[in-house]
């Protein structure tokens, strides 16, 4: 009781890199199966690839997008994906460790129940999905330190994205009960919209990139950026994805509210 | 000076009813039907330092909510608690630096990882500085009898080794005051016992309160002077260990074995339980005397074992519990049905 | 029973008792996927999902163009309906089957009356066609509103269809039973599912085999992939009598080598089983 230390942002940077280092750990407990599961993915998006390969070798782009377009968005997505599974690997349990009273253990500790659950798991594929990105690039020509930088910069305000959408989702098991098919969805579909050239789909439907489901801030201008190294756009996207972490603790802070513990007593009277 | 007071604290949840069926799911989907449960009602108590305090009840007394109120997890709806000055829904991070909890099932530690890796998490959660956490770390190890299990993953661990890391995790920052909900639950009496030795230990030397809910008597029996005992979510009982035993201590439960047959009618006592050669008594000390009871016994026949042990107190509770149902019985007929919930 | 178990595996008396037998294991387990039709919601929401974006792809592909390797925009849209029909009712069975395989359940059927390979193919079956059949219809309402009339027009046509897909189904277990049965050697083989998956995505299923340069193309007709969804799809979106019935021949012809594929792995390993102490 006599440290009211509480707080301030070393002791959360020390905290965060504790969880890091935890995270680093699980990956070598489990690295026979993180390497099986990087390998199936690797395969997974080779296949992905070799697709959009064929197509583009008849046609020389599609809606626009040549083939290195392509397999940039397709980098940034994974590496997005990865590192917000990797650093935040419970953005996409946080629904069922509401339902299940779990939530407990992280509200009796002196930390941000928020950051504390998220940062509390690290999903071992998702290092093959961070990786993925980058040996993408090393593959494709005009990659040098400079594009290296600035796709690191993109791909970590994708994450933030990723992880403020996925975790959003996710906590309106406060106010639903059950927000899993739906979180699903939205996973499902951010995923997949993030994957495909923007300009394949109407125009009619793609204020729906720039709104609820970010692809538009995660792969469609940040790809803009990669290509002509508009660095003075690199701070705005962060600043957007600030924008949605904000939303996305302000609804879990709201739900809090309404958290129960898992004292679901009555529901089956 | 109470570390932890309460009163009037009440807790309502509202919960949706959910039906069978497909037609019922749709029908709930438009117009949800809710029902509220009184989990805890003007439950009012205090704790001083250092006191060791068993918080009993059946399941959904309202144990666990109460707990929880009082950890900060749940919010209150009307009445008040604090915990070492402190009021728990508001200055939750705060108080979280002075308390420490092991709750049923829900572990702290991290399931793949050592315990090791995931005490020097907690050291970063708590922010203890590295020199005091590698000496506090130190003597837990010590006093639990952990060495062994510190680098091995926890789902390897059993649940004995691993309850035992956990109550450890949990007093790494050195807490005031230890919340224990159900610490022993589904562990063996060899295990059980060694977990209420280091929980008398720890009060012994550290003069850490410990607040404990368990349904395990056993538990209680052991290490608790003071019961609290709540039903309905309204506190029934709330006295000394010694007080609740004693009325127990009215009552023995006699058990007699014989080498051969044996009459066993005796003047006034009938057994509750007998076969030819053996039979069980259960004896009113207020009625009859212990002596001449297990003087009589002797003297029916060649006595292979005799057993005198006090009243279970599942028992003792199971009857404060019948006899407040009984008043609440007639209260509610007083009251011409007043409806619950 | 007891005459049947005297009997061993795999050789029951008559072939109505067997019909009987196997009938009633697949319309058990087609129960009981039917008991929770929530669980269709995910595979129709990923499908309905697919089927959409490649036809914005399609578009995309084909602006300022009318064919492309002798297909257009709405044979194309049909054509991704139909192969992946396939490839997602009965793409996942290696999971069930290699769960089945680690869990000693082997040992345990082993002692039952049930041709193994019979017993797991109807378990595996009954459900899938009902995935096939919500699926389907779920693509020919996307097919309508995406891409345009459903391509085949005559009775024949539709059951040559059905036929291939049915085959095509049989194809998917067959082959996928014999990688699952490599547990019998190397327990973790979902690597070899992997590669498989991704080889039949490539050969057919994402795109036509026209598509592919034409050495490839070329090769993967000599292999097995192109009868799990291209024959199928071919057959939807490109009707011609003769080639049909080659592509149904074909299929045939790779659904009976893969069928005699597993009964060879199953014998070998087997044998693996005994040689361990079972």
């Amino acid at each position: 009781m006599n440290r009211p230390r509480t707080g301030r942002p070393a002791a959360y940077l020390r905290f965060l890199a504790a969880a890091f280092t935890a995270n680093l750990q699980a990956v070598v407990e489990y690295r026979i199966s993180f390497l099986i599961q990087v390998f199936g993915m690797m395969l997974n998006n080779a296949a992905f690839a070799a697709f959009w390969a064929v197509l583009i070798a008849r046609t020389g782009s599609v809606g626009g997008y040549g083939f290195t377009d392509v397999m940039v968005i397709w980098a940034l997505t994974s590496t997005s994906f990865g590192i917000a599974h990797v650093l935040w690997g419970n953005v996409r349990s946080l629904g069922s460790i509401i339902q299940r009273g779990e939530l407990d253990v992280y509200l009796l500790q002196p930390k941000d129940p928020f950051v504390n659950v998220l940062a509390s798991r690290t999903i071992v594929s998702a290092w093959g999905d961070l990786a993925y990105g980058y040996l993408v690039l090393a593959f494709l020509p005009g990659t040098g330190p400079e594009r290296l930088a600035l796709f690191t910069l993109l791909a970590l305000g994708g994450a933030v994205i990723f992880a403020a959408v996925f975790s959003a989702a996710e906590s309106l098991t406060f106010f639903l009960g059950n927000a899993g098919p739906l979180s699903q969805a939205v996973t499902e579909f951010l995923i997949s919209f993030s994957l495909y050239p923007e300009t394949i789909f109407d125009s009619g439907m793609r204020w729906i990139f720039y709104t609820i489901l970010p692809s538009g801030f995660i792969a469609f201008v940040p790809l803009a950026v990669y290509r002509s190294l508009d660095w003075p756009l690199v701070p705005v996207l962060l600043g957007v994805a600030a924008v949605y972490a904000g939303g996305a603790y302000g609804l879990f802070r709201a739900g809090l509210r309404r958290y129960e513990s898992g004292n679901q007593m009555g529901t089956r009277l | 000076m109470p570390v932890i007071t309460v009163e009037n604290l009440s807790k309502t949840f509202r919960t949706r009813v959910r039906s069978e069926g497909l037609g019922a799911s749709l029908r709930a989907l438009i117009r949800p039907e809710w029902r509220t449960v009184q989990a805890v009602r003007e439950v009012s108590f205090s704790v001083e330092e250092g006191e060791v305090v068993a918080f009993l009840g059946p399941n959904g007394a309202g144990k666990s909510t109460t707990i929880k109120m009082l950890t900060g997890i749940l919010t209150p709806d009307s009445g008040g608690a604090r915990v070492l000055g402190l009021e728990p829904s508001r200055d939750r991070t705060r108080l979280a630096m002075g308390i420490g909890a092991v709750f049923g099932q829900k572990s702290q530690l991290w399931f793949h990882l050592p315990p090791s890796d995931s005490f020097r998490l907690l050291g970063a959660i708590y922010e203890i500085p590295a020199p005091e956490l590698a000496r506090r770390r130190a003597e837990l190890v010590e006093r639990f009898g952990i060495g062994p299990y510190m680098d091995v993953p926890v789902r390897k661990l059993s649940l004995g080794e691993r309850i035992r890391c956990e109550i450890a995790a949990s007093l790494l920052h050195a807490p005031r005051v230890l919340f224990l909900d159900e610490p022993t639950i589904g562990l063996d009496v060899v295990v059980k016992r060694e977990i209420r030795a280091l929980l008398a230990d720890l009060r012994a030397r550290e003069g850490v309160t410990i607040f404990l809910t368990s349904h395990d008597i056993g538990d209680i029996e052991k290490i608790c002077k003071r019961a609290i005992i709540i039903h309905h979510g309204a506190v029934v009982v709330d006295e000394s260990m010694k007080t609740l035993k004693h009325r127990a201590l009215a009552r023995k439960y006699i058990g007699v074995k014989y080498a051969a047959p044996a009459d066993l009618e005796l003047p006034g006592l009938a057994p509750v339980k007998r076969t030819e050669d053996a039979a069980s008594f259960v004896v009113d000390t207020r009625k009859h005397n212990l002596q001449e009871v297990i003087r009589a016994l002797v003297d029916r026949g060649e006595v292979l074992d005799l057993t005198v042990e006090d009243e279970p107190l599942e028992d003792i509770i199971a009857e404060v519990f019948r006899g407040r149902s009984e008043e609440e019985a007639r209260g509610a007929a007083r009251a011409g049905g007043e409806a619950e919930s | 029973m007891i005459a049947h178990s005297l009997k061993g595996p795999g050789r029951t008396g008559k072939p109505s008792a067997a019909l009987r037998k196997y009938g009633t294991a697949g319309l058990v387990s087609l129960q009981s996927r039917m008991a929770y039709p929530a669980a269709f919601a995910g595979s129709l929401l990923t499908y309905g999902l697919f089927v959409f974006v490649f036809s914005r792809i399609w578009a995309a592909l084909y602006s300022g163009r009318a064919e492309i390797a002798g297909y257009d925009r709405t044979m194309m849209v049909w054509y991704f309906i139909v192969a992946e029909i396939p490839a997602f009712g009965f793409g996942r069975f290696y999971y069930s089957l290699a769960e089945d395989m680690k869990s000693g359940q082997v040992a345990y059927l082993l002692t039952r009356p049930y041709g193994f390979t019979a017993y797991h193919f109807s378990q595996a079956l009954g459900p899938a066609l009902a995935d096939c059949l919500v699926l389907a219809l779920e693509g020919i309402l996307l097919g309508l509103l995406l891409g345009g009339p459903f391509p085949l027009t005559t009775l024949t046509q539709g059951a040559a269809l059905v036929l291939s897909l049915l085959l095509a189904g049989c194809l998917q277990f067959f082959l996928q039973f014999a990688i699952a049965m490599t547990a019998f050697w190397i327990e973790e083989n979902a690597a070899f599912f992997w590669i498989y998956q991704k080889l039949a995505l490539i050969a057919g299923t994402f795109l036509p085999l026209e598509f592919l340069p034409g050495a490839a193309s070329a090769a993967a007709r000599w292999t097995p992939f192109p009868y799990l969804s291209w024959a199928p799809a071919r057959i939807a979106v490109a009707w011609d009598s003769r080639e049909a019935l080659l592509l149904l021949a074909a299929q045939a012809a790779w659904t009976a080598a893969a069928a005699l594929l597993c009964r060879a792995v199953f014998a070998a390993g087997r044998g693996k089983i005994t040689a361990n102490g079972g």
